[in-house]
């Protein structure tokens, strides 16, 4: 536990760890004095007057070592969040999915606060638990081997009860499915009242429910023989001193004194490792969620190019690329055409679309821009040349100037106004548009989007499926703010209304990863295939 | 209601408090051991060597017992936390499953999750340790204290002096900066929660338009911002928190009685032996105020857990009517419909509409003319707020929901999957369709080939062994809606992000649904002119 800290710390943990362990030894230290108090009260003064110095020094001891402990703690946690955050914006698009959000979320929060719970309230007591009973049975030791050495004999079967891992390990994953199936159940609320199955138990959640019931049980049971097992050793540890002591003292080969005193040591000794079941099972839990932790921040990224390539056109060209059901796929699009990507769904439109982007990595073959492999690219570079607007649109939290003004933060406001116009944005300028937007309607949505890729004024274009989620009039209200978009631009569209798909220089019809036909939208509907078969189901609005 | 929940299983906690009271207690015997054997090596004289051992026996025994006792009152106490949980856990289902649905609008299904899943988690100090270990805190220092006093009163208002200096500190604690501190703690934990939401939500948007932009700000901002107030907190208590710890420390307490024992003995009031069980037992008296302070925060997460948990299951069910009455027909009329979300604008501004049995209606308007709202008033999502829904001349409200759900079946636009087999997704609402049922719907949804050629054909679970795309996802939403085979039909712009071939499935089935009563929000010219009639939605009325 201490080195998954240290590595995540470094040797900034090494002041309040140094300090602990001292108080924790003096506190150990301080009870010899219990000896000579016990063993003569009436010279029992300096000793005393001696001991509450000590307790003093412990006390001022161990606040400096709480309160390093939370300074270290809130900046490891200040430079967890730093390094989180940097590293989520760094990673691959295509890493996030709907799973996502929740994982990290929980991560970012009770994951670094378990981090930081560690070294300001496990720590400390952690390092007293051990290091204290250990030091007083040293000084056990220093007043009388033979019992020294049976308390110590405890020692390595402590060790045994404190490193047993219980079993249990799988209950998070237990857990998170139940959290899984009650999102789905409360989903999937109208259709299930549809069946007429209100407040009926539905079986797949009351499933995962009882198997989290029987994981939590199973956990609970398997930390018994490690907590029972630590206390029978304590325990017995603490009979055998206090047998072999009766033993000694009734042979006079110790002083009752001094027996009397030991076992008050040996009580104080006792107590703390006590708790050690309960701090060790914390830790164990702490040192989970940094792990998860560990594992999120060890992501690889998209590998940076050592040296960048700008290139200098802005046509695109796919070489023999298979990625994610794409197999072999070769196209190119000249500097300002436009391309229409069709196809029946799960055909990996959007993928091709991503791959530009650099979403992710190609599995096989090339994906360039103006000549140049994407991974040449600086990805800054890369993005500041593609403009998209995507099927479903995510705002943040703000008015719909601050959306738009996202394209281009640098722009007048005499630009974002004219884009929003030629947008036909709702009136209602600082209006607030919710969280992810949600106070705007898909189309209102939708158009903000489009006004923030006019500001952003980048040569590509990528258009996934714009206007399907548009009615007949909002369409017609966007559609002069996409036509301005694709003038004069490198344009990739997926889409379906075939108002749009006519007009593109070039059609490729994708099926199964493959493209099928491939020509100008006249080309296509001669042929008499698939695209033709598209056209006849799909007439289009415009 | 969490009362209810907890009431069958009183026997058990009385049962769990018992035994881990008796562990304690029997824990005292060791040390109790030490003090007569103290008693007995210190009298004057041979000492007692039968008495020694028999001492020393006892002292083992007590150790016996209480390792007996305690483990199985926390054996006992966990398996009792797994049952109540999970009982609490089914009310909620129950509870959220007779909400009416558009309560779940407000909600965000995560947050409710989090209820029955970390919050009935949270509650766990309450059922596992509260009754043993904090009945045994108060118990086992009372047996103790009387003990004490027993031997030397003086001696135990002594032994007690560093537990009356921490109780004094508590009220240092409850300071108005320490609850304001706390509070903004509070906020800022929340704070972070909602960027870290956003910024990987909107993850996609922040990078198509340069680099780590402002969501990753407004992360790294709430993140210091947590830090300070943190920070500021920590040092609001530390000292205090510092100071209380530190006087319930056993080196303290130990001065204290030394001290005391000190200047009792030497002034000739206490027997040396006496001095024994102050040093033993004397430490535990600090148990009650420790426990208090070291399960507090646990205690207090979970009293909010309960609070939220209590807030869910305080939800009013939709109301179901006395005497349900059975609708003649399946003729749907609005009449004076007028509804607003919460207390937002009224979005339906009385609307009259009749929807003829067998007749396909087509709904149409700009988006935000309130097209969406009045289509799920049909399924009562919601309630309309003035003049009613009726079908088959009886108000919604008047139809048992078992009766209504017989009659309506809708498709909206978030389809949702269940990670359960294809069949069993469009079985969902009609749990006991045959097979051919399901295929049939299938068939008439275009979706029965798709299926065919997933690995396990209608078997595949999906989001398994599985994924679908959009169009897909809502065909199979249409078969659901299909197989249900109900006279009046639902549907929300259920082709707005479908491929051709999910298109045509619908107009194919509207085409086909003659005899049934229908409202489509309608896009599609096609759909519109394949429509019987035609209503025009704007402004939250029909023109």
């Amino acid at each position: 536990m201490i080195r998954t800290l240290l590595r995540a710390g470094g040797a900034a943990y090494a002041v309040p760890i140094a300090l602990m362990t001292a108080a924790a030894f003096l506190e150990g230290l301080l009870y010899a004095l219990i000896v000579p108090i016990l063993k003569d009260p009436a010279a029992a003064w300096p000793w005393l007057l001696g001991f509450a110095a000590a307790v003093a020094a412990l006390g001022v001891l161990r606040y400096a070592a709480d309160l390093s402990g939370m300074r270290v703690g809130t900046t490891l946690l200040r430079g967890m969040y730093h390094r989180l955050g940097d590293h989520l914006a760094r990673l691959p698009l295509g890493w996030y999915d709907r799973a996502r959000v929740g994982e990290v979320s929980g991560l970012a929060g009770r994951g670094l606060l378990a981090a930081l719970g560690v070294s300001a309230h496990l720590l400390g007591p952690f390092i007293a638990a051990c290091v204290t009973p250990l030091t007083i049975v040293v000084v056990i030791t220093a007043y009388d081997w033979r019992l020294g050495l049976a308390a110590l004999a405890a020692a390595p079967l402590v060790l045994l009860a404190v490193r047993k891992r219980p079993a249990g390990d799988g209950h998070a994953e237990v857990g998170d499915e139940a959290a899984a199936r009650v999102v789905e159940f409360l989903q999937a609320q109208p259709v299930l009242r549809a069946g007429g199955r209100t407040g009926e138990r539905f079986a797949l959640l009351d499933d995962a429910l009882r198997d989290l019931e029987r994981a939590s049980r199973r956990r609970a049971l398997s930390v018994l023989p490690g907590a029972v097992g630590m206390a029978f050793t304590v325990q017995t540890a603490f009979t055998a001193v206090l047998a072999l002591g009766a033993y000694l003292a009734l042979g006079g080969h110790l002083g009752v004194a001094e027996l009397l005193a030991i076992l008050v040591l040996a009580a104080r000794a006792a107590d703390p490792l006590l708790s050690l079941t309960d701090i060790g099972g914390r830790l164990r839990a702490a040192r989970t969620e940094l792990e998860r932790l560990d594992r999120l921040l060890d992501t690889p990224l998209l590998p940076e190019t050592g040296h960048p390539v700008r290139p200098d056109r802005d046509d695109l060209e796919f070489d023999g690329v298979s990625f994610r059901g794409l197999t072999g796929l070769s196209l190119s699009v000249p500097q300002g055409q436009r391309l229409a990507v069709v196809g029946p769904s799960g055909a990996g439109k959007t993928t091709l679309l991503q791959l530009i982007a650099r979403f992710h990595d190609v599995g096989e073959g090339t994906v360039r821009l103006g000549g140049v492999d994407v991974r040449d690219i600086a990805p800054d570079e890369l993005m500041s040349r593609i403009a998209i607007v995507f099927q479903d649109t995510y705002l943040f939290d703000g008015t719909i100037e601050e959306n738009v003004r996202l394209g281009r933060p640098e722009a007048t406001d005499a630009e974002v106004r004219a884009v929003s116009t030629a947008a036909r944005l709702p009136s209602g300028w600082d209006t607030t548009v919710g969280e992810g937007g949600a106070r705007l309607s898909g189309g209102e949505r939708q158009r903000v989007s489009i006004a923030r890729a006019l500001l952003k004024d980048a040569p590509i274009v990528l258009l996934d499926e714009v206007t399907s989620a548009l009615d007949p009039e909002n369409e017609a209200a966007v559609h002069d703010g996409i036509e301005r978009l694709m003038a004069g631009r490198t344009v990739v569209m997926v889409a379906h209304r075939m108002g749009t798909v006519r007009r593109a220089d070039r059609i490729v019809f994708l099926d199964e990863g493959r493209i099928v036909e491939d020509g100008t939208h006249e080309e296509l509907s001669a042929l008499g295939g698939r695209y033709a078969e598209f056209c006849a189901t799909t007439p289009a609005t415009r | 209601m969490v009362a209810d929940v907890l009431r069958p299983h009183g026997p058990k906690f009385a049962l769990v408090a018992a035994l881990q009271v008796m562990g304690a207690v029997a824990g005292l015997a060791p040390l109790l051991a030490v003090a007569e054997l103290g008693r007995v090596l210190l009298s004057p004289g041979p000492p007692d060597r039968a008495h020694v051992w028999t001492v020393v026996l006892a002292g083992a025994a007590g150790l016996l017992v209480r390792l007996v006792f305690t483990g199985a009152s926390a054996g006992l106490g966990h398996v009792l936390d797994g049952e109540v949980q999970l009982g609490l856990r089914r009310e909620l289902a129950a509870t959220l499953g007779r909400a009416p649905i558009g309560w779940f609008g407000r909600r965000r299904s995560g947050e409710l999750a989090r209820v029955a899943g970390e919050d009935v988690d949270a509650v766990h100090p309450f059922i596992a340790h509260a009754p043993g270990e904090l009945t045994a805190a108060f118990v086992v220092p009372l047996v103790s204290l009387v003990y004490l006093l027993g031997v030397d009163w003086r001696l135990t208002l002594i032994t007690l002096v560093p537990v009356l200096v921490a109780v004094a500190l508590v009220p240092l604690l409850m300071l108005p900066a320490r609850v304001r501190e706390q509070h903004a703690y509070d906020a800022a934990m929340g704070r972070i929660a909602a960027a870290v939401v956003e910024f990987v939500q909107g993850i996609a948007v922040v990078k198509a338009f340069g680099g780590a932009g402002r969501a990753h700000r407004r992360f790294v901002a709430a993140a210091d911002e947590f830090t300070e107030v943190f920070t500021r907190w920590v040092r609001g208590v530390s000292a205090v928190a510092a100071g209380m710890q530190l006087a319930l420390s056993p080196p303290v307490v130990l001065l204290a009685v030394l001290t005391g024992g000190t200047i009792r003995i030497t002034s000739g009031g206490l027997a040396p032996a006496d001095l024994l069980p102050f040093l033993l037992l004397g430490l535990g008296l600090t148990a009650p105020v420790a426990a208090l302070g070291h399960g507090f925060d646990d205690l207090q997460a979970a009293g909010r857990a309960v609070g939220r948990i209590r807030a869910v299951l305080a939800t009013p069910p939709l109301p179901e009517p006395e005497r349900p009455v059975l609708p003649d027909g399946d003729r749907v009329e609005l009449r004076g419909v007028r509804f607003a979300y919460d207390d937002g604008p009224e979005v339906l501004r009385g609307v009259d509409l009749v929807l003829e049995p067998g007749t396909v209606t087509a709904l149409t308007g700009p988006s935000g003319g309130g097209k969406s709202t009045l289509v799920r008033l049909l399924p009562r999502f919601f309630d309309p707020a003035g003049g009613a829904v009726l079908l088959g001349g009886a108000d919604l409200r008047d139809i048992g929901s078992r009766e209504l759900y017989r009659r309506i079946a809708f498709v909206f636009q978030d389809v949702r999957l269940l990670r359960a087999s294809v069949a069993d997704n469009i079985a969902l609402a009609v749990p006991h369709a045959s097979f051919d049922d399901v295929v049939r719907a299938a068939r008439l949804a275009h979706i029965h080939d798709r299926i065919l050629r997933l690995p396990h054909g209608y078997d595949t679970v999906l989001g398994e062994q599985a994924t679908l795309s959009g169009g897909e996802a809502q065909r199979i939403a249409l078969a659901r809606a299909l197989i249900a085979d109900t006279p009046v039909l639902v549907l929300d712009e259920a082709t707005a992000f479908a491929d051709p071939l999910t298109d045509r499935a619908i107009r194919d089935t509207l085409a086909g649904l003659r005899g049934r009563t229908v409202l489509v929000i309608a896009h599609r010219p096609e759909t519109i002119a394949a429509a019987d009639a035609v209503v025009r939605l704007e402004n939250g009325v029909i023109r």
